[in-house]
């Protein structure tokens, strides 16, 4: 007995440590990018440069909403995001409804293939894309990108939403069928409302996709009225200059809308992450 | 899958496939009426689907296959582009690149994300704060944590040699991204930063769904810590296992931003891995048929991963 004893302080002891590390390993990028956006200039480069700030200032984020055209760029990602997030919600409870409870042919192939679509990576389609987008006179649009958007979102959404409409008992729905109510009304007064748990997760899942996605967004846009803050950011490198302060001003605020929608969330996020959910 | 919130709603009589729902009588009016609604409210799935993936897809296969510039007619060539590739230098410090850049990652993070869960899996109080606090790397974008990573490796200014210069670790700056011994290292230890969480959520999500009972009995049994983790722990999370390091491998050997931001494949193609040099074809040398090519080459490897995983979360759903 006296060795189990000593295993599990050691286990308990060992685990606080583990636990220590893995804390300062994740935590100070964090602190290194805040530090950096309330120093002055002189703290940040050369032979001055601190680890802890001397004289916080709000000078950085002042310069980047007076020179730079962060806000316009943190406008243009919120459309984009909030908008591929409500086009996710609808079409997505539409297509998983018809492929949870309707009968048609082509069900079994369509369920596969939302899968497949989904897994297919982005390195792969942007080029074919931005052909596609060309040929669209869709590039260097918002309806572009939030089209690309829903490209890897739908299909997640409409694949997720889909397992979850199966668990709705049926019964509920043939007692409003019977009484007259028809599918769609089924789908908006009976599943939807016991589905919330899985349109959380739905809208977490493409609200912060869309707004951390860099690569299409890249190659699909290029103006400032169109641009989004994670393409934005990059540009705050001038000829292999970089404004170190205004930059990681930019990114604190940029991080926040995501994070903040993760400590909302998180408690559903988890439900929906073995699924391929999140990405990492 | 353990987390899937998904109580059967009616036995195995609906699967995915469709076949066997429950037989109702019914009129074939209100079939075909049925069909035609759900084909009408799966329309923009599937013009999603079909323009904005399968499309490109294919036609990411044609224009491989073209010799083609950005803004210019494409010529067809057959798979001159990808002799041209096999013949490149390049391509082979690229192909090892990928491997090592992939399986190194992939490996790091599977490690450190179960230590992450089965650290999380403790008592302890504010635990629950601990959990926010370490998967918060998840939600930051890529671009951005690769941003700051770079800045933090930065020669003159940088948070890593400033902190190892003012306690006396070293004497000289390191150039961490511009070193060849160095700089793959240094994109991996981001790319592991950044998608730890992912696994760490993913295990602890399984390990809270192992019954406390079952380590119980197994230590009046006499089983130690280690016999109790390799025989109760490892095969319930076995599936869990299988499925993240799928799902990761894929988005781990794809994703090119770490790479853009940190090295642009430098130095001298030490960390050049695929998807970033197709980027760099396609977008910077404009070429987008050889880009294409690129892009496409270790699309083999990740297609059988893509079959693989489509079929276990088809068969994970149905269970």
């Amino acid at each position: 007995m006296r060795s189990v004893t000593r295993t599990r302080r050691f286990l308990k002891w060992g685990g606080n440590l583990l636990l220590a590390v893995l804390l300062i390993w994740t935590l100070v990028p964090f602190y290194w990018m805040f530090a950096t956006s309330i120093k002055k200039d002189r703290e940040i480069y050369g032979f001055e440069a601190t680890l802890i700030p001397r004289r916080p200032t709000l000078d950085s984020y002042r310069r980047l909403f007076v020179q730079t055209p962060f806000i316009k760029y943190m406008r243009n990602s919120t459309i984009i995001a909030v908008t591929t997030t409500v086009a996710s919600l609808v079409f997505g409870s539409l297509g998983a409804y018809a492929l949870a409870r309707l009968r048609f042919p082509g069900r079994a192939i369509i369920a596969r293939g939302l899968i497949f679509t989904y897994l297919v990576p982005q390195s792969l389609l942007f080029i074919p894309l931005f052909a596609v987008m060309s040929m669209l006179a869709l590039i260097d649009t918002r309806e572009g990108l939030i089209l690309a958007y829903l490209g890897f979102t739908l299909p997640f959404c409409t694949w997720l939403l889909l397992g979850y409409f199966r668990s709705v008992p049926l019964e509920l729905e043939e007692a409003a069928l019977v009484d007259g109510c028809s599918h769609l009304g089924a789908l908006v007064r009976i599943i939807l409302p016991m589905s919330l748990p899985a349109l959380a997760v739905v809208a977490f899942f493409s609200f912060t996709q869309a707004w951390n996605e860099f690569v299409y967004a890249n190659v699909l846009t290029n103006s400032v009225d169109v641009r989004t803050i994670t393409t934005g950011l990059t540009l705050f490198i001038v000829e292999d200059v970089f404004f170190w302060g205004p930059m990681m001003g930019a990114a604190v605020l940029a991080t926040l809308p995501p994070v903040l929608v993760y400590l909302v969330f998180q408690r559903w996020v988890v439900k929906g992450l073995t699924l391929g959910a999140v990405k990492g | 899958m353990a987390l899937q919130a998904e109580p059967k709603a009616y036995g195995s009589t609906v699967l995915v496939g469709g076949h066997a729902l429950p037989k109702r009588p019914r009129v074939s009016a209100a079939l075909a009426r049925e069909a035609r609604l759900a084909y009408v409210i799966l329309t923009p799935t599937l013009l999603v689907i079909l323009f904005l993936v399968a499309y490109p897809f294919f036609s990411a296969i044609y224009l491989s296959l073209q010799h083609k510039m950005v803004g210019a007619p494409g010529r067809f060539i057959g798979l001159q582009n990808y002799a041209e590739l096999f013949r490149d230098e390049v391509f082979l410090r690229t192909a090892w690149n990928s491997v090592v850049y992939t399986v190194v990652a992939v490996l790091l993070k599977f490690v450190i994300g179960l230590a992450m869960a089965l650290v999380l899996d403790q008592e302890r109080r504010f635990n629950n704060f601990f959990r926010t606090l370490l998967f918060l790397p998840w939600a930051v974008p890529v671009v951005i944590v690769a941003l700051n990573w770079r800045w933090i490796y930065d020669d003159l200014s940088g948070f890593l040699n400033n902190f190892l210069i003012t306690f006396h670790i070293t004497r000289d700056i390191i150039s961490w991204l511009s070193d060849p011994r160095l700089a793959m290292g240094c994109v991996i230890a981001v790319v592991v930063w950044a998608g730890t969480p992912f696994y760490a959520m993913s295990f602890l999500a399984g390990l809270q769904a192992i019954g406390k009972e079952l380590y119980e009995a197994a230590e009046i049994d006499g089983a130690s810590i280690v016999q109790q983790f390799l025989f109760i722990t490892v095969p319930r999370l076995r599936t869990i296992f299988i499925t993240t390091v799928m799902l990761s491998t894929i988005w781990t050997a794809t994703n090119l931003q770490f790479v853009l931001v940190l090295t642009r494949g430098g130095p001298s193609n030490r960390t050049e891995i695929f998807p970033h040099l197709a980027y760099e074809t396609a977008l910077g040398a404009r070429r987008l048929g050889m880009g294409a090519a690129v892009s496409l080459i270790f699309f083999p490897v990740l297609v059988v991963l893509i079959i693989l995983l489509t079929r276990r979360m088809l068969r994970e759903r149905e269970e």
